[in-house]
């Protein structure tokens, strides 16, 4: 074989390794509140549990809420933005940050909001309509 | 019956195509004339079916038809006309007919301008993609299976399970969902149709690649190909640019690049497209290259099709901002993609073998390799970006239901191939209009080198930069800026009509600056004492009450009424209030932030972020404020700010979770609230203007009253001219509350109703008395919470620097695209 091919060979198994390995570290998998103990950037998917008190503080200058994961933790969660738009809409939450003596400490949220690119599923349907007739 | 129309006219379209793309086989095997006739006109009735059913869809969207599931979900009654225009590309289901709308277009185009031998396979694969794309919206059942979904189903066909529409399938709902407040924007007018018009002419080279492989003409393609690949990288950037700026002008993303996937989505096709474009050029100068240029052409089109696969499967839509959801197209969409993959790479690898190859290798140190190595790092940037979009999927490798990438992967890897191929677009335009060895290569870029030296080490002393690794980018963009400068000067000297390449790399080192400038040294604007307090949380000295350290930095910028704040010594910035009148939005706020030069010398502005209540989304209970933000556009920086809270957002929230207290049938609440209504007595004199809870009260003058309105026996009557302001804001009531005495059995009596306060349930102010001694009066304020209310906005505001740079690069990178469109289009027509 000629050399410039091994060069090239090596050099594309090298860096198809050395993205895949990073790529590999850069993503992590979404988990509840308790694993989330000592992990950074943790990702934990949720709900807003609005039966409890949420809002923004003006003293501490952040948002905070109760979100209950997947296996049913409840935990607080303090985001230190305004409230993001469409919050309440939201049937699933994604807080990303990491997780300090039982409070979550999100830096990044995402909500999953039943969009305008979402089928109207019926509940929200319904109660669409009394508003408007 | 509109219904059945459309979905007649889409079916008939769908068969049309089928038909077509049967012509065009026949054709493209044959070499028979008449097929060629007869598809033309097969294709031309699609595209007449088509354009039909699409009046019809706008037809349905601007009359209010609410019983299509369509109508319904994407508009209501009280859009503008530019947005229920909009609306036709709102949903999954129109978005597809644009794309093929526009792809018709082209189809038309290529009939007219494609020769033999590539006339008919073009034409093949063109109405082949078009027969994928009709099946999505064909909407057609085959017992349980549905093909695609139509824009012309009904409420009931789309949700059957619906119980209101099983008692009654014929309902129809009296306003439809409106149009996502977010979309409302001018931008949603034209982002979209780009952005496929893009899409429909990244078609265009695969079909061509696709036709060189079918008839083994491997080199001519890429003369008619080329056009028309320049033309969809056009589009699909003026597409992103416009996203782009949309996200950083009206929405409140704080930037103009997130990474997110759908963002993605329109990037990797145009670096695609663009690794094409370099092959192709130097397979039409050297005749090298020629399996690169197809293999690109391909995978352009397979990276369109599979990031719509990506946005439209759901598959997405836990890690993306705004991916649609599933409209059950999951196994369309693939068998889409798989086909498009599967013929392409599948007749490449068939006709692998004959494909020309190069004799000689290319030296390092010539325009083939150089232009070659560009179009690879184009590519591996791409791939990165692939791979990262690709998490939901290709993560699985590494870990069950796996999260997308930190933003970091994608800078961390695009940042040194954007460095590299920065570097060798100069050393690609050095070798590319003359050959040099490295010598001569060597003297030529002498002074650029040095020039390179000084813009940088400026820079770097101007801008302050402390990171080595930024110096390095530096020193690449504007080598790539100042290189290709110069090459561009030598060409427009000799033949202007040939500068399209040097101006697109120019604006890609332009480019690489403002990217850097603008995201590395974006600065938020904080008074001195919340950036003391961000600096202590950096030291680890702050605790909250249970004594662990907090690590949340404060990003705000809180201001009172008219109380300014100095800002980093350079910007004195107040609050000066807010109004109401004249909104676009019902319920919009605008909030007025005065910026002035700390030092009183220069020129001060005015700021007017916005705040609204999302409509399709509030209820009465619980009201749903969005953000408009506002953005000064400077040369040197912008100032981008946005209302993250106001006083007045507070009260309208606390009115709202009060009222539906009261609605819910709390009465005590309100009994208790009647017992203790407020009253205050205050007094004011002529011109002066005091606080009273939220408002400011002034008591202009007396006024006059007619005499027919009272009693015969009144002997004084008079009127104070009084204006209620809400402090803060530029609305006010004019309140004329009467005060008079008449007689009656020889008594004196007064009489002064209470006159109500418009907007707000049992208040009121009664003229009480005048004090004759100095002109004052008396007024006794009913129903308003005395306590003086503070007013304050809390905003979010962020300099960054050099936006205007990063548009700039966007510009001059669009005009030299648009140049070389031009030169190759030229050339092509002087063919013929």
């Amino acid at each position: 074989m000629k050399p410039k091919l091994i060069i090239g060979i090596i050099a594309i198994v090298g860096f198809t390794s050395l993205l895949m390995y990073n790529f590999g570290n850069s993503i992590s998998t979404y988990v509840n509140f308790e694993q989330a103990a000592g992990m950074e950037g943790a990702h934990v998917v949720g709900q807003w549990d609005d039966s409890q008190e949420y809002g923004f503080s003006m003293e501490t200058k952040q948002f905070s809420f109760y979100m209950e994961d997947e296996d049913g933790n409840v935990r607080r969660v303090v985001y230190p933005k305004p409230k993001p738009n469409n919050f309440e809409e939201a049937d699933q939450l994604v807080v990303i940050g990491e997780m300090k003596n039982d409070v979550f400490y999100a830096n990044d949220m995402l909500m999953k909001c039943p969009s305008k690119y979402n089928n109207a599923d019926e509940a929200e349907f319904k109660r669409a309509m009394p508003s408007k007739s | 019956m509109i219904g059945f129309l459309g979905d007649l006219f889409i079916n008939a379209a769908f068969v049309s195509a089928i038909l077509a793309a049967i012509g065009y086989f026949i054709y493209a095997q044959n070499d028979t004339y008449k097929h060629f006739k007869i598809s033309n006109w097969l294709f031309g009735l699609q595209g007449f079916f088509l354009v039909i059913a699409s009046a019809l869809l706008l037809y349905i969207i601007l009359t209010h038809q609410f019983n299509f599931y369509y109508v319904y979900n994407y508009t209501s009654s009280d859009l503008q006309l530019k947005y229920l225009i909009s609306a036709f590309w709102g949903g999954q289901e129109g978005s597809f007919m644009v794309w093929i709308l526009f792809s018709i277009i082209i189809g038309l185009g290529l009939m007219k301008w494609t020769r033999e031998p590539y006339r008919g396979p073009v034409l093949f694969f063109l109405t082949l993609t078009q027969v994928f794309l009709l099946s999505m919206v064909s909407g057609i059942s085959i017992g349980d299976f549905q093909l695609g979904a139509s824009p012309f189903r009904s409420l009931a066909e789309a949700m059957p399970n619906a119980p209101f529409l099983q008692s009654n399938p014929d309902f129809v709902p009296q306003d439809g969902k409106g149009l996502n407040d977010l979309l409302k924007s001018p931008w949603m007018m034209i982002h979209p149709p780009i952005l496929f018009v893009g899409f429909a002419m990244m078609t265009v080279p695969y079909c061509f690649a696709m036709a060189a492989l079918w008839k083994r003409k491997y080199n001519e393609w890429v003369n008619p190909a080329l056009p028309w690949t320049l033309g969809a990288n056009v589009a699909l950037l003026t597409a992103i640019f416009l996203g782009g700026y949309w996200a950083y002008v009206t929405l409140s993303f704080g930037g103009y690049w997130a990474w997110d996937p759908v963002e993605n989505a329109s990037f990797v096709p145009w670096l695609l497209g663009t690794a094409g474009i370099h092959t192709m050029i130097i397979q039409r100068k050297s005749s090298t290259s020629q399996k690169a240029s197809i293999i690109f052409a391909i995978l352009a089109y397979v990276a369109i099709v599979y990031e719509t696969f990506l946005t439209r499967s759901g598959i997405l839509s836990d890690s993306s901002v705004h991916s649609f959801v599933d409209l059950g197209l999951y196994n369309q969409l693939v068998v889409f993609m798989g086909a498009v993959t599967i013929i392409g790479l599948g007749l490449f690898f068939y006709r692998y073998k004959e494909l020309p190859s190069q004799e000689n290798e290319s030296k390092l140190l010539s325009r083939e390799f150089m232009t070659f190595a560009g179009a690879m790092m184009l590519f591996l940037i791409g791939l990165v970006i692939i791979l990262g979009t690709s998490s939901p999927i290709i993560g699985r490798l590494f870990v069950e239901n796996p999260t997308p990438p930190e933003v970091s992967f994608y800078n961390e890897w695009t940042m040194p191939l954007a460095i590299i191929a920065a570097l060798m677009t100069v050393l690609g335009q050095f070798l590319f209009w003359k050959r040099q060895d490295a010598e001569s290569l060597a003297a030529d870029l002498l002074w650029p080198v040095a020039i390179t030296c000084v813009a940088t080490l400026a820079t770097i002393i101007i801008g302050d930069v402390r990171d080595i690794y930024y110096m390095v980018y530096l020193l690449a963009a504007w080598f790539a800026v100042i290189g290709n400068s110069v090459i561009m000067y030598r060409l427009i000297r000799q033949k202007p009509i040939l500068i399209g390449g040097t101006l697109s790399h120019v604006g890609f080192g332009v480019l690489l600056l403002g990217i850097l400038a603008s995201s590395a040294y974006n600065e938020m604007l904080l008074d001195e004492s919340v950036k003391k307090y961000n600096a202590a949380i950096e030291r680890g000295e702050i605790t909250d009450e249970q004594g662990f350290q907090k690590t949340q930095k404060v990003d705000f910028l809180e201001l009172k009424l008219n109380q300014p704040k100095i800002i980093d010594d350079r910007y004195k910035v107040t609050y000066e209030g807010y109004t109401l009148k004249n909104q676009e939005r019902p319920g919009q706020q605008e909030y007025r932030i005065k910026f002035e030069p700390a030092d009183g010398n220069g020129e001060q502005f005015v700021l007017n972020p916005q705040v609204y209540p999302m409509l399709s989304s509030s209820s009465q209970s619980n009201i749903q404020w969005s953000v408009d933000p506002d953005v000064r556009t400077g040369m040197m920086s912008d100032i981008y700010l946005y209302v993250a809270g106001s006083s007045f957002v507070e009260r309208r929230n606390e009115e709202a979770k009060e009222a539906a207290a009261e609605r819910r049938g709390e009465s005590n609440a309100s009994a208790t609230k009647e017992d203790s209504v407020q009253v205050q007595e205050i007094s004011i004199a002529r011109g002066e203007t005091i606080k009273v809870g939220e408002f400011d009260l002034t008591f202009n003058d007396f006024q006059e009253v007619d005499n027919q309105q009272l009693k015969d026996s009144t002997i004084v009557a008079i009127r104070a001219n009084l204006k209620l302001t809400q402090r803060g804001s530029d609305s006010s009531v004019p309140i004329r509350p009467l005060f008079s005495i008449y007689v009656k059995e020889n008594e004196n009596w007064t009489y002064a109703p209470p006159v109500p306060i418009p907007g707000y349930d049992d208040a009121s102010i009664q003229f009480t008395s005048v004090d004759p001694s100095n002109g004052g009066i008396d007024l006794k304020i009913r129903g308003i919470d005395t306590k003086v209310e503070e007013q304050w906005v809390l905003l979010v505001a962020e300099e960054k620097p050099f936006i205007s740079v990063v548009w700039l690069g966007t510009f001059l990178l669009m005009a030299g695209f648009s140049i070389s469109i031009f030169r190759h289009w030229d050339r092509e027509r002087k063919k013929g």
